[in-house]
């Protein structure tokens, strides 16, 4: 029975954060081994940079350390990481962009470089125009995208992290996959 | 019966089976007859396949990563980073203690000269100060004493020296005709007018003995200016008689000594 309470307080978040509260660097790498693995997905899908997503992960981590007094306990410790690991990838795109002085919000089907695969089959990638055209989507739809394809969260987990209801988020779906497929039209094939 | 357009926005939904059991078996139903509505289902699923590609990819990135590795070597990243930036304050702390004596010091002797400055210039001396600001040569105050007795001195002796003169003109005149040829109203105005002057030098300097043979001088200067300009035998007779018995002369003499000798 003991055992079973210890191995809960292993993966209970919120226990974790208040040993971490109180300096626990076992606990804190704890949370560390639950998270890393969601942060570098949805790193990864925003950046779609191996070592990039990876520096994110730590980053990310390292504001929840400074931030951790900041969390209320009874709190939705999952929503409130993500929020935080979501800002900083938003940040360095951001940051990206500014290098190459280019803006997400400009970014329409004309602007959007995304090639032409069909003219040059050795340049056709569909993973990285996906990637393009995920990150010109607006935040809550792209946010919405990300974690039911590539965190595979149900609508109900959705809605719960980004704090709208269910109705909300099945209807940024529909607006994001809709705007993708017309993005995506001419460089996949398919009708838009 | 609804329109597509209200069906097709679930399309999607019903594809991911995130519909609830009654929506999703009408839209079944609604699928089941409608043509337009099967080709948008088709045209997600395909695209929804097509977005796998970076799922996939991110599959592979994810499997080349050790987790367990990375799980300690961010804990270790967060917590160095801790410690240097808590070791960073208490460098800089450091710092600014080891500058404390310095500014100590500095304070220290901040109050010391305002102490001196308001000692130095207190509101009770601004008259001294303001006084000597308006004198061009600042000079002793004893120096200053010292040259009005010297100078009261040399007046003296001088008032004394022409007294005796004149005396000696009365006592020697053969006649009294002789003795007012001599002593004119004008010489012994003069005299008398040079003792006023002298009066009040002699208070100043506190020439005591020096004042009262001055006075005697003057009393007896004052009879002789109210005699008539043609004095008789008699009235210089009773003048000669003063002179004598009060042994002006000889006391004239006695302090232009003292007078002489003391002085600076």
């Amino acid at each position: 029975m003991e055992q079973e309470n210890a191995d809960y307080g292993q993966s209970n978040p919120e226990f974790l954060v208040g040993r971490i509260k109180e300096g626990d660097k076992e606990a804190f790498m704890k949370l560390v081994g639950l998270y890393q693995q969601k942060i570098y997905v949805l790193a990864y899908s925003m950046v779609r940079e191996r070592e990039d997503a990876l520096d994110l992960v730590q980053e990310t981590f390292l504001r929840l350390y400074e931030k951790i007094n900041s969390y209320r306990s009874g709190e939705n410790f999952n929503a409130w990481l993500m929020k935080i690991a979501r800002n900083i990838c938003i940040d360095f795109i951001r940051r990206q962009k500014a290098r190459k002085k280019e803006s997400l919000d400009n970014l329409n089907p004309e602007r959007l470089d995304l090639g032409d695969g069909h003219d040059d089959p050795s340049r056709f990638n569909p993973g990285e125009l996906i990637h393009q055209a995920v990150v010109s989507l607006p935040a809550k739809q792209q946010a919405v995208f990300i974690l039911h394809h590539y965190q595979e969260l149900k609508y109900v987990e959705i809605a719960e992290e980004l704090k709208i209801s269910t109705g909300t988020v099945k209807s940024l779906h529909y607006k994001a996959v809709r705007k993708l497929r017309k993005l995506l039209a001419r460089q996949l094939g398919g009708e838009a | 019966m609804k329109k597509c357009r209200y069906y097709r926005q679930d399309c999607l939904a019903f594809l991911l089976r995130e519909l609830d059991s009654d929506r999703q078996q009408v839209m079944s139903e609604h699928l089941n007859h409608c043509y337009r509505c099967q080709k948008e289902l088709r045209e997600i699923k395909n695209f929804i396949a097509q977005t796998d590609d970076l799922k996939n990819e991110l599959g592979r990135t994810m499997a080349d990563i050790e987790w367990d590795r990375l799980q300690v070597a961010i804990t270790e990243s967060v917590f160095r980073q801790k410690e240097s930036q808590s070791e960073a304050g208490s460098a800089a702390a450091l710092k600014h203690r080891r500058w404390q004596p310095a500014v100590a010091g500095l304070l220290a002797g901040l109050l010391l000269g305002m102490f001196f400055s308001y000692f130095l210039l207190r509101p009770e001396r601004w008259p001294e100060l303001a006084s000597r600001g308006n004198s061009k040569v600042n000079l002793p105050a004893g120096f200053v004493q010292k040259v009005d007795l010297a100078l009261a001195q040399r007046e003296t002796i001088d008032y004394l020296d022409r007294s005796q003169y004149l005396l000696l003109e009365l006592l020697q005149a053969k006649s009294a005709s002789q003795a007012s040829a001599f002593l004119t109203q004008d010489k012994v105005q003069k005299l008398l007018t040079e003792k006023k002057y002298l009066n009040n030098q002699l208070e100043e300097v506190k020439l005591a003995k020096a004042k009262m043979l001055c006075d005697q001088i003057e009393m007896l200067f004052l009879e002789l200016i109210q005699l008539s300009p043609q004095m008789s035998e008699a009235e210089l007779a009773s003048l000669r008689e003063i002179i004598e018995n009060r042994q002006l002369l000889l006391k004239i003499n006695l302090i232009k000594r003292e007078l002489q000798t003391s002085e600076v």
